[in-house]
Formats: C-alpha cells, structure tokens, sequence
C-alpha cells in the first residue's frame, strides 16, 4: 500500500498540471444525477444468475403506456435527474419507451443483452452483457453465439460498451473475448459477479477466483489500452475480499438512510408499474450487499468518496482514474484519457 | 475565528461562490441562512469539493458523515469554529 510521505493540501494535490487538467475534465460532470428504470419485466432470454429475476421486482406490473412514461420522465427531470439507466429485464423489448425516456433526457445508459439492435435514435449508451465465451454463454444463458449476435448488431456503433461480468467459471475466456473485441475497433469494461440475495449456485466468487480476476484484468488492460476501459484502481476496488459496501459505506438509498443529500436523496429505481421503493433501491436490486462488486455500484459509491481519497498525489490520481472510467464507460461521447497511476493502491480506511 | 463570526461566514460564502461558479451573488450579499442543498442546489460531490478547500483554509478535517449536516453557511461556520475550539 502506498503511503503518503506527508499531508498534502488539496490545493497543492490539484497543482500538478496533470491531476489538474484530469480533475478539471471530471468535475464538469458532478452535475450526474441518476436513477434507473426497468423498462420490461420480460427478457429474451434466461441467465443463471440474473438479477432481474431475483426477488419481487419481476413481478412488477409492466407499464406499456408511453404516455405514463413521459408523465414520469417529466416527474423525474423537474426532480432534478439528469441521468437515467435504462435497466431490466431487457429494455430492447420496448424500444418505443427507451425513446419516451430519451426525448426527456437526454443522458444516460441502457443495460442490454445486445440481441436486439436499439434504434439509432436512442443516443445513450448501451452496455451489453458479456458473461464469457459464446460456448459459457450457452450454457450459462442459454442462448447460442451471443457475442457473434451482438457484435453484428452493434459493430461500428459509438454507443456500445461490452460488459464482462467475471465469474469463477470464465476467467480465462476475458482474453478471448477481448481479443475479439479489440479487433472490431470496440470497447470493454469488467464488471464482477455479486451473487443476488439467497444464490448458492457455482458463480459466487472466492479470494482465489478474485485474485485470479484481478490478474487478468491487469494483464488485458495493460495489453489493450485502447480497447479496455479500467484503471489499476478499479481493479483493486472490485477485487478485494471486502465487496464495495464494507470499503466504502454504499450510498444507495437501501444501505443508506440519510436523506438529507446526495443519492440517498435522489436515487430512485423504478420498477416496471412505475413504482419504486426506498427500502429496495440501489442500482442493481436484490444483490447480497456483502457480496457487492458492481461496476454499477462502484461507478457512484467510489466517485462519491472523493474526499476520503484526497490525502495525496498518488491516491488522488487513483481516484481521478476510477472517475474518468466511469464516466467513459456511462456516459457517451467521454473520452477516457491514460490512467495517470501504475501504483497499487488500496482504498482508504472506511470510518463511516 | 472571528469573534461574531462574519468573517469566517463570508469566507465560506466565497468559497462556496469561486467553487460553485455562482453568478450574481457575493460573499457579502449570500444569505448564510440560505438552505445550500434545498436553495442554492448543491450536492454531494459539491459539498465534498467545498469541504477541501476548507480543508486547506483551516485545517480541520471534515468528517464524510457531517456532510448532511452542513445545510447553510452559517452551520459551517459554526462547525468549523467547534473543530477549531476543540482542536481536533
């Protein structure tokens, strides 16, 4: 662990002129106000695992009104979201309301299996599932040549942001994956497994499967700079044997009870009846919170510790790198510049 | 800290101002009882970004969970001169 040889002020951190210049970029983007949305309680295909149809949300009504979507998106923009996530089960379905919500704000990301091709119009960005090669994702999702089948639909398309969630059993087939990717000129991110409250299936993850994540993570990311969107620290922070709530005190309204500021204030994840409840609202619904390693989450519970991060040049840095992913992984049209930190560091001590 | 605390009120109220961009307002003019996340607008990642910079002007550290409870300039000032008095 890295430890600083002093105290540093904030104002002499930011006057290094590349930490300046990054945090300069970044903070334009404190404006980011999120909340999700799922858009359809049907999905086109059925994954082990999945979050969606874990717990009661997928038992939701679905609403299919478009009318009530904009009565809802306006709801929300007067409330001040300025960013929406486009979630469960598979928003493709009704890309009619993905385009309600788009013609209300116009900032945010759809969570997809990329099977279907959303319509240009819908300028978000799209995250699409990876969860291993197209022969784990047969077996595991049941549905055969995925990769080849989202990579046709989205190939040449600004928005697309592949996801790959690690789990036990796909670890070595990341490089093949993004070899693939690589060389269609497209763009990756990792996400971790976090097992959904009560799973006991072989996709949990073990210290021994997040250290071994941790290194190919490394090792792809230093082999394809251009096509892999993560830092050194992300991959600390997503791998550690401590999920992202015991690091960093999660922020979400479900573990977070303050009400008086940030997204324990304005983060809502609406199901699909248009309803949402404070009690269950994070960003991916129904995970085990102790097992917590989104990408979903680490994007606002790491970004929203920033001060616990400014003690020093290197840390600092850190944080710098793990925003600019994020914000080039969410948001479309961000470009994400050179990770300014190599050094391994760990994330500061969690006092909350 | 000044003793009625007017200059440490317009302090923040500068910062908050150079921090936020804010625009037809002054130091001397910003209500110190304005509701900063209700009234002026202000968020999390704001209100981390003003709790450094008062990091570095008097050297205290501000604890992540005081954030919600720093609602107006005046409570700053106020938590501020606390820390300062009790050397922490």
């Amino acid at each position: 662990m890295i430890v600083p040889a002093r105290e540093y002020k904030f104002s002499e951190i930011i006057a290094d002129p590349g930490i300046r210049k990054r945090w300069d970029k970044v903070r334009r983007y404190f404006f980011l106000r999120e909340s999700t949305y799922d858009m359809s309680n049907r999905c086109n295909i059925r994954c082990e695992g999945c979050y969606y149809f874990a717990g009661e949300k997928q038992f939701a009504e679905e609403n299919r009104d478009p009318a009530a979507w904009l009565q809802l998106l306006e709801a929300e923009k007067a409330r001040g979201i300025t960013f929406v996530v486009l979630a469960g089960a598979e928003p493709s379905l009704v890309p009619e309301l993905c385009e309600v919500c788009y013609g209300v704000i116009p900032l945010g990301a759809i969570a997809s299996n990329g099977l279907n091709s959303l319509p240009q119009e819908i300028d978000y960005r799209v995250h699409i599932s990876v969860w291993g090669n197209d022969r784990t994702s047969l077996a595991i999702r049941k549905a055969p040549d995925m990769l080849v089948r989202q990579m046709a639909n989205y190939q040449n398309d600004p928005r697309a942001v592949w996801v790959y969630t690690f789990t036990p059993v796909n670890i070595d087939e990341a490089r093949e994956v993004t070899q693939l990717l690589a060389k269609g000129g497209l763009k990756i991110t990792f996400n971790m497994f976090s097992a959904p409250v009560g799973y006991k299936g072989p996709l949990r993850h073990t210290a021994e499967t997040l250290a071994q994540t941790a290194q190919v993570m490394t090792e792809l990311l230093a082999e394809f700079p251009e096509t892999v969107l993560f830092s050194p620290y992300n991959i600390l922070a997503h791998t550690r044997p401590q999920g992202l709530h015991e690091l960093f005190s999660c922020s979400y309204p479900r573990m977070n009870k303050a009400t008086d500021i940030g997204l324990g204030r304005t983060f809502r994840q609406y199901r699909t009846n248009l309803q949402w409840d404070r009690e269950a609202a994070c960003c991916v619904p129904d995970t085990d919170c102790d097992d917590c390693r989104h990408y979903a989450a680490g994007s606002a519970v790491v970004t929203a510790r920033m001060y616990r991060h400014a003690t020093d040049p290197v840390t600092f840095s850190a944080w710098l790198d793990y925003v600019d992913t994020y914000l080039a992984v969410w948001v479309k049209g961000y470009e994400k510049g050179p990770n300014l930190c190599d050094a391994p560091v760990l994330p500061p001590p969690n006092n909350e | 800290m000044d003793n009625d605390g007017t200059q440490t009120i317009t302090r923040i109220a500068e910062i908050i101002i150079n921090a936020l961009q804010l625009e037809d307002v002054t130091p001397q003019t910003f209500d110190p009882d304005l509701d900063l996340v209700d009234e002026v607008g202000i968020d999390s990642m704001d209100l981390a970004t003003i709790a450094l910079v008062l990091r570095d002007e008097y050297g205290i550290r501000i604890d992540e969970d005081d954030y919600p409870k720093l609602t107006t300039v005046r409570i700053i000032a106020e938590y501020i001169n606390t820390k300062l008095t009790s050397g922490e």
